[in-house]
């Protein structure tokens, strides 16, 4: 017997069946144990994040120290002198949300960086569509007219002005996009059942990790 | 080389030139431009609005500060609608800067001033709760069993609000806003799903397509989409505020876009006529 092995998929199948139990039986011992399960997972979960934490020290420790060129270790040094930062802080005051310093941190540096991260993607986007949508051939028409079409509906304005643009671009995302998703989505679906009873009868062990 | 040569090649620092020049230039001077209310929008403000007073709402503020700009202000505008009509806000976060979101939207909104909300009794804090869609389970599942103290640290059963509030059965409605789709595919899992609780969602824009099927099969009561929804809800509750103004930069930004569009496109056919001639 593979301990190692199965003590890990005998937990996994006892998990699934208690877990499928309170979907379907809706008794309340099951539900109940079921209710415990989901809390330690939080619990668990929460401490993957302090492991996260630790990973982050271990390997951008290793690149500061190792400081090989064309590793942009300068980045590492500075990502594990802000997390030794913001930790000390959020100890020392135990206080994150109303900790003034803690608070001053957040909106002052990473707020504004992390912001004008995602804002440059308007820049990216505008010169991507000048260059990229051009009706080349007619798959490419195709793909340039729906882009405009969308475009034209989801700019404020113009569905004002003329409520028509608005429809086209509601049509465009019912029955073309949500038609094509649900087909994607019925697909994953199917996908994550048999992934699931794979599971947990045995047959997927991708998740006990390199063995 | 020929003008439309020039034209099909514009280079990189131009556009994003005129890009910058086409946000800036309303962010200073807001026109006020026209806007269609939309009917995801629309759907979600009347999901709220046909909810009876002291109705209780489990609200998760799924993002962080990338998503804030889009979606902060949606959530300010939501949170306004719920204090107007004296609901009940549950406040939880599956994001974890979500915690760090909810003192700004907050500090937006002011219920004790503007709605002489109470904390603990009106609306309340639970934090930042680790595991996506188990802490969704967990949270539907059995709220005091899971949680215990609130986010600054109070015993949940000294507060009112939640004297009642055990999990999904008390709960009328579910409103998340997130960037997150695991977020917002989850609470339809977890909620609908799985109680058949009404869900209303607010997304990124670019993620509503993905969240589009729900809601035209009725699992998603409504949807605020980005920026858009966000200043469809300010319109409607008459709060208006950063999404009003980022509207403008919207109609701007976008039919510069178009018009780089058309441009890139006529040139290309031009270029292609001249060299066939």
């Amino acid at each position: 017997m593979d301990y190692k092995r199965d003590i890990p998929l005998a937990i996994t199948f006892l998990v699934g069946v208690i877990a499928i139990g309170d979907y379907y039986t809706g008794i309340e011992a099951v539900t109940q144990t079921f209710n415990v399960i989901k809390n330690w997972g939080i619990v668990l979960q929460g401490f993957a994040l302090g492991l996260g934490a630790v990973n982050l020290f271990r390997v951008h420790g290793r690149r500061v120290s190792a400081r090989k060129e064309g590793t942009d270790w300068v980045f590492s040094a500075v990502l594990l002198i802000m997390l030794a930062v913001h930790i000390v802080i959020g100890l020392m005051t135990g206080q994150y949300e109303q900790g003034e310093t803690y608070n001053w941190l957040y909106n002052s540096i990473y707020l504004p960086i992390s912001s004008t991260m995602y804002s440059s993607l308007a820049f990216y986007m505008a010169y991507g569509a000048y260059k990229v949508l051009r009706a080349r051939n007619f798959d490419a028409a195709l793909l340039f007219i729906t882009a405009v079409l969308v475009i034209i509906g989801n700019t404020p304005m113009f569905p004002a002005i003329y409520p028509g643009f608005f429809h086209m671009r509601e049509w465009i995302f019912g029955p073309i996009v949500s038609g094509a998703y649900r087909g994607v989505r019925i697909g994953i679906g199917i996908e994550a059942v048999v992934l699931g009873i794979k599971t947990l009868i045995g047959m997927e062990t991708g998740y006990l990790g390199r063995r | 080389m020929s003008i439309w040569e020039k034209l099909t090649g514009l280079p990189r620092e131009i556009v994003m030139t005129l890009v910058m020049i086409s946000i800036i230039i309303p962010a200073l001077n807001p026109l006020g431009l026209p806007l269609m209310t939309g009917q995801m929008s629309q759907d979600w403000y009347d999901a709220v609005d046909a909810l009876p007073e002291g109705s209780v709402i489990l609200f998760d503020i799924g993002y962080g500060s990338g998503g804030y700009p889009s979606l902060g202000p949606g959530n300010i505008a939501a949170f306004h609608q719920m204090f107007d009509k004296d609901l009940k806000i549950v406040i939880m976060a599956t994001a974890l800067e979500g915690t760090l979101m909810y003192p700004l939207v907050m500090a937006g909104v002011d219920p004790e001033g503007n709605y002489g909300a109470v904390y603990g009794e009106d609306y309340v804090f639970i934090g930042y709760v680790a595991g996506t869609q188990t802490a969704m389970a967990g949270v539907l599942g059995d709220l005091h069993d899971l949680v215990t103290n609130d986010y600054q640290g109070n015993p949940i059963s000294s507060m009112p609000i939640l004297d009642d509030v055990n999990g999904a059965d008390d709960i009328d409605l579910v409103a998340y806003v997130t960037t997150s789709g695991d977020i917002a595919e989850g609470w339809v899992y977890q909620a609908y799903s799985q109680y058949s609780m009404d869900v209303v969602g607010g997304t990124l824009s670019m993620m509503t397509t993905s969240i589009k099927p729900y809601y035209d099969s009725g699992q998603l009561l409504g949807i605020m989409d980005g920026i858009k929804g966000a200043a469809d809800l300010e319109f409607l509750t008459g709060h208006a505020g950063d999404a009003i103004v980022s509207s403008d930069i919207l109609t701007f930004s976008q039919t510069l876009v178009l018009i780089f569009i058309a441009v890139g496109n006529i040139s290309w056919f031009m270029s292609k006529k001249e060299v066939k001639s």
